[in-house]
């Protein structure tokens, strides 16, 4: 089927106008093949028994249970990521130490890394037998694989990038004037980023945060290998699913699926109208 | 930096050099710990027992044949996302059209629907009991548990990475070349390999690379679609997840690294590519537009 | 950057053939493809007997069989076959998985007429426990104690988790567990439920299960006694200990019709599962933590399988179809007692 779009797509250089839906019919053909199709079968399937049917489902003691645990370790993640991502976009923009273009090409690891394979390397770091994680374990009792510390981990693993380069290229692009006013004026360095930096940051801040937070809720590579799939305790609800999906309750599946990709489509719908009110904002300066 | 030259700035400096290092020390601190560490773990588990055993496995006909339809599906999937990402992405700058803020929500979809899900979707699309299933039957064609069905499902996931990277870079086109040339009178198809193209190049790179990283990497999704049948439907990331179960870490170590210095690899050259046309175009972009 | 971008072409084109040419192999003259579906245990057997499998058909018939391997939790890899997956022989933990592929309609033959009545190998759910035995764990009764960290698989997609489900319960509901009265439900029901209070992990599968044990996770690993034999064989040094009442864990074994007659394998798939209850099959089995259906080789493996003071069978439960609903059912007794566990909490 792809062979037949791809001929008008290649006309790209109509100017937007009269040709404009050569260009615009194969890729809106093709999201609607690619995303609405399959979220429609998903939707349908979720609603086949109705809509109390449906809250029944994910109102379950252990479908429930799953979507929270999933909900907290998401939004805990994105609270120490905001923070964290914050502070390693300003050292790499501001700051000249040696080392930083290694530190910078560091950043963009976790987008390339598999997240099976941070699972994996998350469970040889922490797991019980490996020297950190039993010190974790026995001396502090801090549990870290097989528990929530362990799921908030490897999300935080997994979303790092997302913070770090949404607020980077603002940061760089900042008028520095008003900031030497302000020091200038005798404002210390907390205050100058506090009243002047910081309100430029809140927009792209917000916005990675939310990509970060629609990431993680539907984080299954990672999770699976670092959470103890147990029911009630660490299955997160991607996890969840798959033991819906591998045994007779589909109807939880699709449930599930469907309040998870409702809630990620809904955040990742406001953070474009922020990166859209940021771009008018911008404009208009 | 060019604000060293501005006077004043050196005292700054000074004044907040200890704040300065407490920060970058933070940072470094928990790279370290979120990145780095678990990596390092992973490699030392890799090389217990020395070079040898890792040599073994990267030569390993199984190992081999498990990579070869992990590039094939992955490379596949770059070409269709670099035509559809890329007029997907001119599209939504250059036209403005009804339900276009809708299009512009659908495209991250995939991007935070779990990958379960996404192979639940297909089978429920092409399994047995599917909706689709007695016209893929007619056709020919597997497929659930097969080829076709893990390609699906990677063509569904890495979709928003090409698309989100070449926004920035189409908004950030200059336009007055584009008039110039159409004025001179060239083709469209001219004006986009002499004009266009020449300008997005190096965004089209970065996008494609992290394409294929994320195809490469993708594990949830063709677990359930594909089934993990060896020889079969047994991609790298399933070769992992199978090594596992059967206490051949060395492997699943091994074939971990592999996979992820490949990913890396590819990311960094593109992103080295991609500095290099800042460094000429001084027009920056993140990654997510 | 001219040539940069020509390679760049050549390379998509090159691998865009690539891609192409690797289509399916079809069943030519000399080769044949063999589609084995099973669950996650007898994985190391099956990998040795496949080879002798292979040598036997080569040396009968000319033909090199191929064969293309896929291990899931017995649950998910039969509801993966009903799905769509073609499986041409399917090796699941339990008889109910594989009625399950023949309700679908899959399975059209009587797949128990044989002698063993399909079931090719058997086993006993036993506990892998830490090396020396720190806990002390001897039987069920040891699983209640308060602190134990029991993992056992979650029954939703686990065939070796229903069977330790039955294993707890089955032992309680015949008495011979101290403090449990015979033949009572209610008393069995709340045995049941103690040993789940103290389970900390429920994996996808029984393998997940024990290699969550290897990486230093809890007390105790119910289990398959296979998979802890298997285990020791690969240098873990977690001990087995076999509880005085336990119930035989009975694996069938099937052709799956639709796959064979859609493949044309069906001759080479009926040979296939004839092998694997020959001598030399079964002693593979054996070798890798299995009590076998071969009476000759059970019997010169005695010493390596201790018989079971009280052993009893699925049939004590009425059989598969009654377990599924009476014990696994929407309000089945184990359906009840996780829920009610996991609401105290």
């Amino acid at each position: 089927m792809e062979s037949k779009l791809e001929l008008p797509v290649l006309r790209r250089s109509s100017k937007g106008h009269g040709q404009g839906w050569l260009l615009r019919l194969p890729g809106i053909l093709y999201l609607t093949l690619m995303i609405v199709v399959p979220l429609l079968v998903i939707i349908q399937d979720g609603l086949r028994e109705g809509i109390a049917e449906l809250i029944h489902q994910i109102t379950l003691p252990i479908a429930r249970h799953a979507i929270l645990l999933t909900l907290w370790t998401s939004a805990l993640m994105t609270i120490i990521n905001a923070v964290m991502g914050l502070m390693t976009a300003f050292v790499l923009v501001r700051f000249e130490f040696p080392g930083k273009r290694v530190l910078n090409a560091i950043v963009d690891l976790p987008l390339a890394i598999p997240t099976l394979v941070t699972g994996v390397m998350l469970v040889m770091l922490y797991g019980p037998q490996e020297t950190l994680g039993n010190f974790l374990a026995n001396q502090i009792g801090f549990e870290v694989i097989f528990a929530p510390p362990g799921i908030v981990i490897s999300l935080l693993f997994i979303s790092f990038p997302f913070v770090v380069r949404n607020i980077q290229p603002v940061l760089q692009e900042l008028d520095r004037t008003q900031e030497l006013a302000a020091s200038t004026l005798g404002a210390g360095s907390w205050k100058t980023f506090w009243k002047i930096v910081f309100p430029a940051l809140i927009l792209p801040l917000t916005s990675g945060s939310l990509m970060s937070f629609s990431r993680a809720i539907g984080e299954f590579g990672a999770v699976v290998i670092v959470a103890g799939n147990i029911p009630l305790k660490t299955q997160t609800a991607a996890v969840y699913t798959l033991g819906a999906v591998e045994s007779e309750n589909r109807l939880g599946a699709s449930a599930v699926s469907l309040l998870l990709t409702s809630i990620a489509f809904l955040i990742l719908i406001t953070a474009n109208a922020i990166q859209k009110y940021r771009g008018r904002k911008n404009a208009a300066d | 930096m060019p604000f060293k030259n501005i006077g004043g700035e050196k005292m700054q400096q000074i004044k907040k050099g200890w704040g300065r290092w407490v920060l970058i020390f933070l940072v470094l601190g928990y790279m370290g710990f979120l990145i780095l560490a678990p990596i390092t773990a992973l490699v030392k588990g890799a090389f217990e027992n020395g070079l040898m055993p890792v040599l073994r496995v990267i030569t390993s006909p199984v190992f081999l044949q498990s990579l070869a339809l992990s590039l094939k599906i992955a490379i596949i999937v770059v070409i269709l996302q670099i035509f559809f990402g890329t007029s997907i992405a001119w599209v939504i700058v250059r036209q403005e059209f009804v339900g276009k803020p809708l299009l512009n929500g659908l495209i991250d979809i995939p991007f935070s629907i779990s990958p379960v899900v996404v192979g639940y979707m297909l089978l429920m699309m092409f399994g047995r009991n599917g909706y689709l299933f007695p016209i893929m039957e007619k056709l020919g064609i597997k497929v659930a548990f097969a080829v076709p069905g893990m390609f699906l499902a990677t063509l569904f996931v890495s979709l928003p990475f090409m698309i989100r990277e070449m926004i920035p870079v189409i908004k950030n086109l200059d336009r007055k070349q584009e008039f110039a040339a159409q004025t001179l009178g060239a083709s469209q198809w001219k004006v986009f390999w002499r004009v266009i193209f020449p300008q997005i190049k190096h965004g089209m790179i970065y996008g494609l690379t992290l394409t294929l990283a994320r195809a490469l990497g993708e594990f949830g999704a063709v677990l359930v679609i594909g089934g993990g049948v060896q020889g079969r439907t047994e991609t790298t990331t399933l070769y992992i997840f199978r090594c596992l179960d059967e206490r051949r870490y060395i492997e699943a170590y091994t074939a971990s690294i592999f996979l992820g210095s490949f990913s890396v690899l590819i990311v960094f050259l593109a992103d080295w590519f991609k500095r290099r046309q800042i460094r000429q175009h001084r027009n920056d972009n993140g990654f997510v537009g | 950057m001219k040539s940069f971008w020509k390679l760049t072409f050549l390379l998509t084109i090159i691998f865009s053939m690539a891609a192409c040419s690797g289509g399916e192999t079809s069943q030519t003259g000399d080769e044949i493809k063999l589609i084995l579906g099973a669950y996650t245990t007898p994985r190391e057997a099956y990998g040795e007997i496949i080879p002798l499998f292979q040598e036997y058909w080569h040396e009968k018939t000319g033909q090199q069989v191929v064969f293309e391997e896929s291990y899931l939790g017995s649950g998910a890899q039969s509801r993966a076959v009903i799905d769509g997956f073609e499986a041409d022989v399917v090796a699941l933990s339990l008889e109910a998985d594989v009625t399950r592929i023949q309700e679908a309609g899959l399975i059209t033959h009587d797949w128990k007429a044989s002698e063993t009545g399909g079931i090719v190998t058997t086993s006993i759910v036993a506990f892998a426990v830490r090396s020396g035995n720190p806990e002390n764990i001897q039987d069920w009764i040891d699983l209640t104690r308060s602190g134990v960290e029991i993992l056992t698989p979650n029954p939703s997609t686990s065939g070796g988790a229903m069977w330790n489900v039955l294993g707890a319960y089955g032992a309680a509901l015949r008495g011979q567990i101290d403090g449990v009265p015979a033949d009572d439900p209610e008393a069995a029901r709340t045995f049941l439920k103690q040993v789940l209070a103290n389970v900390t992990v429920m994996d996808k599968a029984a393998r997940d299960s024990i290699l969550n044990f290897e990486k230093g996770i809890g007390d105790l690993a119910i289990t398959y006694e296979n998979e802890v034999l298997v285990g020791r064989q690969s240098g873990q040094d977690y001990e087995l200990v076999i509880p005085s009442s336990t119930i035989l864990i009975e694996n069938p074994l099937a052709v799956v019709d639709a796959s064979v007659d859609k493949h044309g394998t069906r001759e080479v798939a009926e040979a296939f599962v004839e092998f694997l209850f020959t001598p030399q099959a079964q002693e593979v089995f054996s070798q890798h933590g299995l009590r076998v259906v071969n009476s000759d080789i059970a019997a010169a493996t005695v010493d390596q399988y201790p018989i079971v003071e009280d052993l009893f069978t699925i049939e004590n439960f009425g059989g598969w179809q009654s377990v599924m609903e009476d014990i696994f059912g929407e309000s089945g007794v184990y359906t009840r007692a996780i829920l009610e566990v996991q609401g105290g909490e």
